[in-house]
């Protein structure tokens, strides 16, 4: 990690996003105390992790669900996590009611499938029904259930004014659930801003012209600086202006126009260009799908 | 402040206590003590006998004593339930989610060794009753000339030394697992403090060498113990120093496992 600075804020779903060893769980392992940071500090309203008195009741947090000892039943699992905290026993039972595990509550952390292992994973970080909530890719494994599920489960945590903040690779889950984005590589900031505002950046969030007059437009419209390109005989694509502006151009040069619409980039798409240069490892293993660790 | 931390252990020791008796290894351990303990103070015991039966005398001994000897092999069982406790965190990776629920290091450790030095301390006890009664229902029959006894004190003495050292192995066993982090790792070590070093220093001959080597763990507890020297017929060197030696052997245990923890991202 080299000189990272964020602030994550309470009440919305802040999605941290970067390639494969970008540092996202570098990141979460230090704001947790465990990992050190050669310099500087994470704190949790404003406290190091290790002085917070019962953490589990303040931050909750699922960075590697497979990390439970295989021969613990889940019920004993969450149990023990409780009793270090001063958590009711009933909140045991109750999380895991929440994530769907009551039926398994017996059945040995070891025999899970992937997906229960992510729920005995949330179940665990919500137990001290904490303020903040750190998920790092939390739907992996999941069927498509469960990955709406967790969605709305954010969605929710947030909505009760709760920090939550996600870890995923997976853009098109982000730009549904996501409020806010933190976007990492090679361990230094990228950006850090609201998804729309993300979106809007990327330069194929474009106004798309239909007119009879595209090669006279495109000529109008680069004098008042915004740039157009051409993508068919009577099609121009603009960037880098609001639909309205392109609008109020054409009707000032009297041009007609046969549709004006805005064609948005995806998150996927935003996200390739905002990390083009990061991608520590994409460029020598290209298509190489690898689950972040 | 101070009660808040000791409230803080508390928590964190009830943790451990419930994640000890979750899992199956913990049970085999101890029934491995207590078996390994009764198979070996008869195996022991009997050849005790034999050798007395056959010089022709009639020196009687105790029940406990082969008891003494066979828990130097049956504290393996408890080096294993101890190193498990912490080494299986670390070889799953929930030592991290340990370590967010007790984030202060020395705290964590502390709490282990809390829950796991009685247990085995009892365990000790325990095993080490249950192999005094094999030794004594087997071997004071006519067959073995009656040679062994049941004097009460020595007895109920042996048994709590034999706690004493399974209490102290394991503390022993999870300090080298903070250490060390891997079960196999633990493991050599523990037992190459054990057995392994004092037989080393023995086979140089040289008398320091061999001063040392009674300074180690497993001989300090035969001091301990007031096991005496074969040549000279005496008692190695006080018991209080024994029980100093055994002592600072797990304090430096313990003091190794807490640096790197303290120095290690987790």
């Amino acid at each position: 990690m080299d000189d990272l600075s964020l602030d994550v804020k309470p009440g919305a779903v802040t999605g941290f996003l970067g390639p494969n060893g970008a540092g996202k769980s570098t990141t979460m392992r230090m704001i947790l105390g465990l990992d050190r940071p050669t310099a500087g500090t994470a704190l949790i309203k404003g406290v190091p992790y290790h002085e917070i008195r019962r953490p589990l009741r303040t931050v909750g947090a699922l960075l590697d669900a497979r990390a439970v000892h295989p021969g613990r039943s889940c019920r004993a699992h969450l149990l023990a996590l409780a009793r270090s905290n001063g958590i009711a026993k009933s909140r045991v039972e109750e999380v895991l009611e929440t994530v769907g595990l009551a039926e398994a509550a017996h059945r040995r952390a070891g025999a899970l499938s992937l997906g229960m292992s992510q729920r005995l994973g949330i179940a665990g970080a919500l137990l001290g029904d904490p303020e903040v909530v750190m998920f790092d890719e939390p739907v992996n494994g999941l069927d498509p259930d469960g990955v709406r599920w967790v969605r709305h489960l954010m969605r929710s945590l947030a909505d009760q004014g709760r920090t939550v903040f996600v870890s995923s690779h997976l853009m098109s889950e982000m730009q549904l659930t996501a409020d806010h984005l933190v976007v990492i590589g090679r361990g230094r900031l990228i950006m850090d801003a609201p998804l729309a505002e993300v979106i809007a950046r990327s330069s194929l969030t474009a106004v798309v012209v239909r007119s009879p007059h595209a090669g006279d437009f495109s000529a109008r419209l680069a004098s008042a600086g915004i740039r157009a390109e051409r993508s068919g005989e009577n099609e121009l694509v603009a960037t880098g202006a609001a639909i309205e502006r392109v609008g109020d151009l054409a009707y000032e040069a009297g041009i007609r126009l046969h549709g004006l619409s805005t064609r948005q980039a995806s998150l996927e798409q935003a996200y390739a260009e905002l990390t083009a240069d990061s991608t520590e490892y994409g460029a020598r293993r290209e298509g190489a799908r690898n689950g972040d660790r | 402040m101070r009660g808040m931390a000791i409230g803080e252990l508390g928590r964190a020791a009830g943790a451990e206590w419930t994640k000890l008796w979750s899992v199956r290894s913990t049970w085999w351990c101890l029934a491995g003590a207590v078996v390994l303990t009764a198979l070996s103070a008869l195996t022991v015991g009997g050849a005790r006998a034999t050798e007395a039966l056959r010089a022709g005398g009639a020196a009687t001994f105790p029940a406990s004593e082969p008891v003494v000897t066979a828990a130097v092999f049956a504290q393996f069982a408890l080096v294993a339930l101890a190193m498990l406790a912490i080494t299986s965190e670390y070889s799953s990776g929930g030592i991290r989610l340990t370590l967010q629920a007790v984030p202060v290091r020395g705290r964590m450790l502390a709490a282990k060794a809390l829950v796991v030095a009685p247990v085995a301390f009892a365990a000790g006890v325990l095993s080490g009753g249950a192999a005094v009664a094999v030794v004594y229902a087997v071997l004071s029959g006519d067959l073995f000339g009656g040679l062994v006894t049941l004097p009460p004190a020595e007895i109920a003495a042996d048994l709590l030394g034999v706690g004493a050292l399974f209490a102290l192995v394991s503390v022993v066993a999870i300090g080298a697992g903070a250490a060390l982090r891997s079960a196999a790792g633990t493991l050599t070590a523990v037992f190459m403090l054990l057995m392994g070093l004092p037989l080393m220093l023995a086979m140089t001959g040289a008398p320091v060498a061999l001063e040392a080597a009674l300074r180690t763990p497993l001989p300090a507890w035969l001091a301990l113990m007031g096991s005496t020297d074969e040549k000279i017929g005496a008692p190695l060197y006080p018991a209080g120093e024994g029980l100093a030696w055994l002592l600072a052997w797990t304090a430096a245990a313990v003091a190794a496992g807490h640096a790197v923890l303290r120095g290690r991202d987790a």
